[in-house]
């Protein structure tokens, strides 16, 4: 600040922020590619004034004052200019000379993110360091002997889940036999990409993210699919032999839905599945929201919606008034606008009120799945104050249904999707397996698919997370052709064959020496044990230490 | 005992099979005791004709017949050849560590797994698991398994060395002579293998084409191969080059190539040939979606800098009331044209000297941009002294309106100054004799030099015509003044002292009167005067009256000083005191009698509390504001179009207001005249003082030693001071200086948008604040 500066309550110090840059004079070359890459112009180039005060030995001269410029790069303070952690400047670095460092004590600047009476905005995930539940379940039944073990890496598995409603095999075969209707199922890999819209992802991340998975189906035989999020699907996809990889998500918005309608003669393919969001595990009861300044002539072409104008997804859908309501209306419509001939199934946050939904659900025979998201999934945009502090883990929440399916002897036949977290310390197969054998049938992630698959730095402890405001550096969420030109589908999309392939891997090698190849160990809970006695008493698992 | 002996070693033994360590210990012995031919009569123990190594080199024979158990010839040492006469168990040769094993049938799961030299011979064909985890240690010769027939599945698996010939003798499986996933994780060795297969790990392995000298191992080997397991007879079918193939496995390297299709040529054959061009979205959108780096330049560039030379105000022009563009009269200081700056002034205010050089309080400086770094603010005094050497401009000849300026005070000559530049032929009326209304009448002499002044009114005098009135002016010859006149100009200023309505008030001295007196050395005071007031004016009374003899002058005033700069400085120096707050009563012959009774003697008691306009002699048609004075739009316009007002007839203020409202009052008649719209003020912003860079200049610097001084260290807010810093810190070599061939900016610095990637560099370091970063335009 100048001489003369005066400060108000929201003046901070650097010393105040979440991140502090720390940049090295000595090896600083001032390319300038630091601050041309910023994403927020936290940093910029400072104009230095030394003083050498020239003080002769022996004071046996006049002490003169000398001054002397350096140029460096200084962080600037304000909130709105606070580095978000990201880490491009040290990125482009030609000498290694910046890197931003999180603060060593609580930050201040979280008192003053509220100008104007806006509570804070942002995307990401929550703050939650350190391990998860999921993360501490350990695979405790390991067979070497005693069951048939298998060897991940020289067996051949099978690893394919049901998407749909599994009918008593008695009655599958009656209704085989008469001819009759009977619900459709896929065989589907059980590691699902959740539903990330096209405008919440950049058009690069998003052709990116389809072209791998499709790469998977058509080159490996990997059975994975894709949900699109709310924000409709290109024509183009929509009248593909590729829309049978993708599970198409309508939600309270209907964003594009009336372009998929309008592409439904000429589709090719059905859809894999219909994905009806009730919630997210991230912000639960917080809508969607994607500004004005997003809405370009591409997002506006597939969102069947004007340029330029706000898109909100309420948290509620608004013609729905009840579960019954809500979830056999909305099945009914989306069974029928193919024919009862694609999986219907609706998506819910993680809840006290999940066994509600389930139960509901086990009573409607088109219902084809639950997908129920915990609080650690990721978001475009929300609250802090609800990704935050709303929420339930998906860990007991998933348990509850599956324990409350086994109860009433329908385990088998209603599959349960869970998400909202898995991987979100690394460890994909480990959190995925945990739920399996906790009850699901499949997981979703999206956040870990970021990461891994087009190198998103956003972390639970605050860093980056800037995905609601459209300067991605990665250019995953940016409509910013400068930014998202960044990403190369092509890239992405190997990245996402790496995740799954690797993925396969571990799954294999942690379910292998359980003696499972052809079916996926669901709900084999024995396999689980935790060293957290309450947790296991709670997710009915093993205690071990 | 000879090496020849022979010895039969029955694994029954009175109707009882004996047990694989009975067995194991009764071979073992007889090795050790001598013989080197061993019939075994087997019943299914383990590990039959292994570690034979108490024979050393001596080579010993192992014949078996019966039935084996597992891992036949188990650790096998080179010295031991065995011989199985049926069919061989599990594990077959395990671990072999070179023995020579011939089974005269099939061989069932695991044959030769972990074997590391020797050779294995099968007559016939294998169980699965073949030939797993073998090894090839450099000390010894390769193992080899030779099969007559096929082999059961996951053949090889982890194979590490060795050789594997697979015949395809009758295979027991006619379309697949490997097996079902033969050689996973194969990382050593080579098979050789005639007849159909069904897919092999081709991630682990590779099929490659046999060379010369392999086939020539191969036949010879063959043959002898053949001979062992007594079928010669198949040769002639088996040895045809064509009908052999052989698999490797891949090396480290080539196992880390990604095998399977590039992510290209699937986006390019699979993925566009099914979406159509430009993929997903190919349809929707024409912009370029192709890679770019994370620095770009051009239009890929998230920001941009703009050069907005002179784009904002200065901070010391915005705040001069004349409108002086101080700025630019230090960019030519400094590039050393002084005659210049100082007769730049001219342009602006016919008082450069008098008014910015000793009687104005410099509001210039006051908002200097220095000043938020502590830094003193550039002295405009200096430059306003220097300026008294400007000499009058050369005038146009008269071509315009006539206009009737009344008052000769500085925003009459403001405004006829300015209105004869423009052509315009003014005429100054006045009632004094001389020009210069209060500045020569009033101020005193300690703050403006006679000469100064005297100076500046002959350039003045040298320019415009004056008309000395004998009285002031009625309404009734302003109704004729009109009619002579295109515009007329009231600059009368503020002439009538306010008076206090006391007792005793016919004893006071107005404070204009007494300062005229004292300037004309005509003034008494006598020792002791009180001066009612204590504003800038009544300070000039106060420093005057001292000069003029009295030696104890006071102050008073109901409020507050409201003095403050120089005029206040001048008074307490000369020894004035203030008090308040005062509320007088009464004058007497004492003096000032106040409220609460006290008594300040005084021989003289000057009244100065501000003088009120005097517009009595306007016509009806110039609207008079409730507090008295004429009521002027931003141009100086009164509500007859006629008729301007300018000055303190227009409400108190600063001269250089004064000199300022005279301008823009010339400028709108011009315009009007002209038939233009009346400009109006510059209506730039004034630029935001953090756009400057202080660092550049001296923090210990209290006084500007000269002009010069002055000029290097203004910060020339806004107005590029050409100092190319910005050119030489740019990282990329973006920035270049171009001349315009245009006399008024007469250089530009350009982007080079082709170089520039937007670091911002050029804004952050300008010392001038003219360069700033600006988001691109978006795109899409």
């Amino acid at each position: 600040m100048s001489a003369d500066g005066k400060i108000t309550p929201s003046s901070l110090s650097i010393k105040d922020l979440h991140w502090q840059i720390d940049w090295n004079k000595d090896t600083c070359t001032l390319c300038g590619q630091c601050t041309a890459v910023c994403p927020v112009k936290a940093i910029e180039l400072g104009v230095f004034r030394k003083r050498h005060v020239e003080t002769p030995m022996g004071l046996s001269g006049k002490v003169t004052n000398r001054f002397s410029i350096f140029y460096g790069i200084r962080q600037k303070s304000e909130p709105k200019h606070a580095c978000i952690g990201c880490a491009m400047c040290s990125q482009v670095c030609p000498n290694d000379a910046i890197i931003p460092r999180r603060s060593d004590e609580a930050d201040k600047q979280r008192y003053h993110m509220d100008q104007g009476g806006q509570p804070m905005k942002r995307g990401g995930r929550r703050k939650a360091e350190g391990p998860g539940i999921l993360d501490r379940i350990k695979f405790t039944r390991i067979s070497m002997l005693t069951d048939p073990a298998l060897d991940a890496g020289r067996h051949e598995f099978e690893i394919k889940t049901l998407l749909g409603r599994v009918l008593p095999p008695k009655e599958q075969i009656q209704r085989h036999l008469k001819g009759e209707w009977a619900p459709p199922v896929r065989e589907i890999y059980p590691l699902v990409i959740g539903g990330m819209s096209f405008g919440a992802l950049s058009p690069t991340m998003w052709e990116g993210l389809q072209m791998g998975v499709t790469y998977l189906n058509e080159e490996m035989g990997m059975p994975v699919r894709i949900c699109t999020g709310e924000g409709g699907c290109p024509p183009r996809l929509l009248r593909s032999e590729f829309l049978k990889y993708t599970i198409l998500q309508v939600a309270s918005g209907y964003f594009g839905w009336d372009e998929i309608i309008h592409a439904i003669p000429e589709m090719k393919v059905d859809p894999c599945a219909i994905e009806i969001k009730y919630g997210q595990g991230a912000k639960p009861g917080d809508g969607g929201l994607l500004m004005w300044h997003k809405v370009n002539k591409l997002i506006a072409a597939i969102r069947g919606v004007p340029t330029g104008v706000s898109l909100p997804s309420p948290p509620t859908h608004q013609t729905q008034y009840s579960i019954e309501e809500s979830v056999a209306k909305m099945i009914q419509s989306m069974s029928m606008a193919w024919g009862f001939r694609v999986p219907v199934y609706p998506k819910i946050s993680a809840s006290s009120t999940s066994l509600a939904v389930l139960n509901n659900l086990t009573r409607n025979p088109y219902a084809a799945c639950l997908a129920i998201d915990g609080e650690d999934g990721g978001t475009g945009a929300a609250y802090n104050v609800s990704m935050n502090h709303m929420g339930h883990p998906i860990a007991s929440s998933l348990r509850d249904c599956y324990k409350t399916l086994v109860e009433i002897g329908m385990e088998n036949e209603l599959p349960l999707a869970a998400g909202g977290g898995i991987g979100k310390n690394g460890n994909l197969a480990a959190n995925a397996a945990s739920l399996i054998m906790l009850g699901a049938s499949m997981v979703q992630t999206g956040k870990y698919v970021m990461q891994a698959a087009a190198g998103c730095v956003g972390s639970e402890s605050d860093r980056c997370n800037v995905c609601n405001l459209g300067i991605c550096p990665k250019g995953i969420t940016s409509q910013d052709p400068r930014l998202y030109r960044r990403l190369d589908p092509e890239h992405v999309a190997q990245r996402v064959v790496d995740m799954y392939v690797s993925f396969d891997t571990e799954l294999k090698k942690i379910i292998a020496p359980l003696g499972r190849s052809t079916s996926l160990p669901i709900g084999m809970s024995d396999a689980l044990g935790i060293d957290d006695r309450d947790a296991a008493e709670r997710l009915d698992i093993k205690y071990m230490v | 005992m000879t090496s020849k002996m022979k010895i039969t070693i029955h694994g029954k033994e009175e109707g009882t099979r004996i047990s694989s360590r009975l067995l194991e210990a009764k071979i073992q012995k007889a090795v050790t005791t001598g013989y080197r031919h061993i019939d075994v009569v087997a019943l299914g123990q383990h590990g039959i004709a292994g570690r034979l190594h108490e024979a050393g080199d001596d080579p010993v024979y192992v014949k078996i017949t019966g039935s084996c158990g597992q891992r036949t010839g188990s650790m096998g040492f080179p010295n031991t050849t065995i011989e199985i006469m049926g069919p061989a168990s599990d594990d077959i040769g395990w671990l072999n560590a070179g023995a020579e094993i011939i089974v005269h049938g099939n061989a069932s799961n695991g044959a030769a797994n972990a074997m590391a030299q020797g050779r294995i011979s099968v007559a016939g064909n294998l169980g699965a698991r073949g030939m797993t985890m073998t090894k090839e240690n450099p000390r010894f010769e390769p193992p080899e398994l030779w099969v007559l027939g096929s082999t059961g599945d996951y053949f090889g698996e982890f194979m590490a060395g060795g050789t594997a010939v697979v015949c395809g003798w009758q295979p027991q499986n006619e379309e697949n002579v490997l097996g079902y996933r033969p050689l996973v994780g194969m990382v050593g060795g080579r098979v050789f293998f005639r007849g159909p297969i069904k897919g092999y790990s081709q991630g682990d392995a590779i099929m490659v084409s046999i060379s010369d000298d392999e086939w020539s191992w191969l036949s010879e080997n063959l043959k002898a191969f053949l001979k062992r397991v007594g079928k010669d007879e198949a040769y002639t079918k088996l040895v045809r080059r064509d009908d052999w193939q052989m698999i490797v496995a891949r090396t480290p390297q080539e196992k880390m190539r990604v095998s399977s299709r590039s992510m290209a040529s699937f986006h390019r054959e699979v993925w566009d040939a099914e979406l159509g061009k430009g993929g997903l979205i190919g349809d929707l959108s024409d912009l370029d979606m192709s890679h770019i780096p994370v620095i770009t330049t051009g239009n890929m560039r998230r920001f941009v800098p703009v050069w907005e030379n002179q784009k904002y105000l200065p901070p010391c022009q915005g705040a001069c009331p004349s409108g002086i563009p101080v700025q630019d009269r230090w960019a030519l200081v400094r590039n050393g044209l002084v005659d210049e700056a100082v007769e730049l002034a001219l342009n602006y205010t016919p008082f450069p000297a008098t008014v910015c050089g000793y009687l104005c309080p410099n509001p210039c400086m006051a908002a200097c941009t220095k000043q938020s770094a502590f830094m003193p603010s550039i002295d405009i005094k200096q430059l306003g002294k220097a300026s008294i050497a400007a000499t009058a401009p050369a005038v146009p000849e008269v071509s315009g309106k006539k206009v009737a300026v009344i008052g000769g005070g500085p925003a009459g000559i403001s405004v006829a100054w300015q209105l004869r530049m423009a052509g315009h032929d003014p005429i100054v009326y006045d009632t004094a004799p001389t020009l210069g209304g209060k500045i020569a009448a009033v101020i005193p002499e300690s703050r403006i030099p006679k000469e100064v002044l005297d100076a500046e009114l002959s350039r003045i005098g040298e320019v415009l015509p004056h008309i000395h009135l004998q009285q002031p002016l009625t309404a009734m010859e302003m109704e004729r003044m009109k009619g002579d006149h295109d515009f007329i100009v009231v600059a009368a200023g503020a002439q009538r002292p306010r008076m206090l309505n006391i007792p005793g008030k016919e004893r006071l001295l107005t404070g204009n009167a007494f300062l005229a007196d004292a300037k004309a050395n005509m003034a008494k005071p006598g020792k002791k005067v009180v001066i009612i007031g204590a504003g800038n004016s009544a300070c000039d009374a106060a420093t005057e009256a001292m000069r003029c003899g009295a030696d104890e002058v006071t102050l008073i005033d109901i409020q507050a000083p409201a003095a403050f700069g120089e005029e206040r400085e001048a008074a307490e120096k000369a020894g004035a005191t203030f008090k308040w707050p005062c509320f007088t009563r009464e004058i007497t012959e004492k003096g000032v009698l106040l409220e609460d009774g006290e008594l300040l003697a005084a021989d003289t008691v000057i009244l100065s509390i501000g003088d009120v306009a005097d517009a009595d002699f306007l016509p009806r048609s110039v609207t008079i504001a409730q507090n008295g004075y004429v009521s002027v739009d931003e141009n100086g316009q009164t509500t007859d179009p006629s008729i301007f007002a300018i000055g303190d007839i227009t409400g108190l203020g600063l001269i250089t207001a004064a000199i300022g409202a005279g301008r823009r009052a010339s400028e709108t008649i011009d315009a009007i005249s002209k038939g233009k719209r009346p400009a109006g003020r510059d209506s730039r912003d004034v630029i935001d003082k953090e756009r400057m860079t202080l660092a550049y200049f001296d923090p210990r610097l209290t006084v500007f030693e000269d002009l010069e001084k002055c000029g290097s260290e203004c910060s020339s807010c806004g107005s590029c001071r050409d100092c190319g810093l910005c050119a030489t810190l740019c990282p990329k070599e973006a920035i270049e200086r171009s001349e315009t061939g245009q006399p008024a900016s007469p250089f530009e610095y350009v982007v080079r948008a082709d170089r520039c990637i937007g670091c911002g560099f050029c804004a952050d370091a300008c010392p001038c604040g003219v360069w700033t970063l600006i988001t691109n335009t978006p795109i899409g």
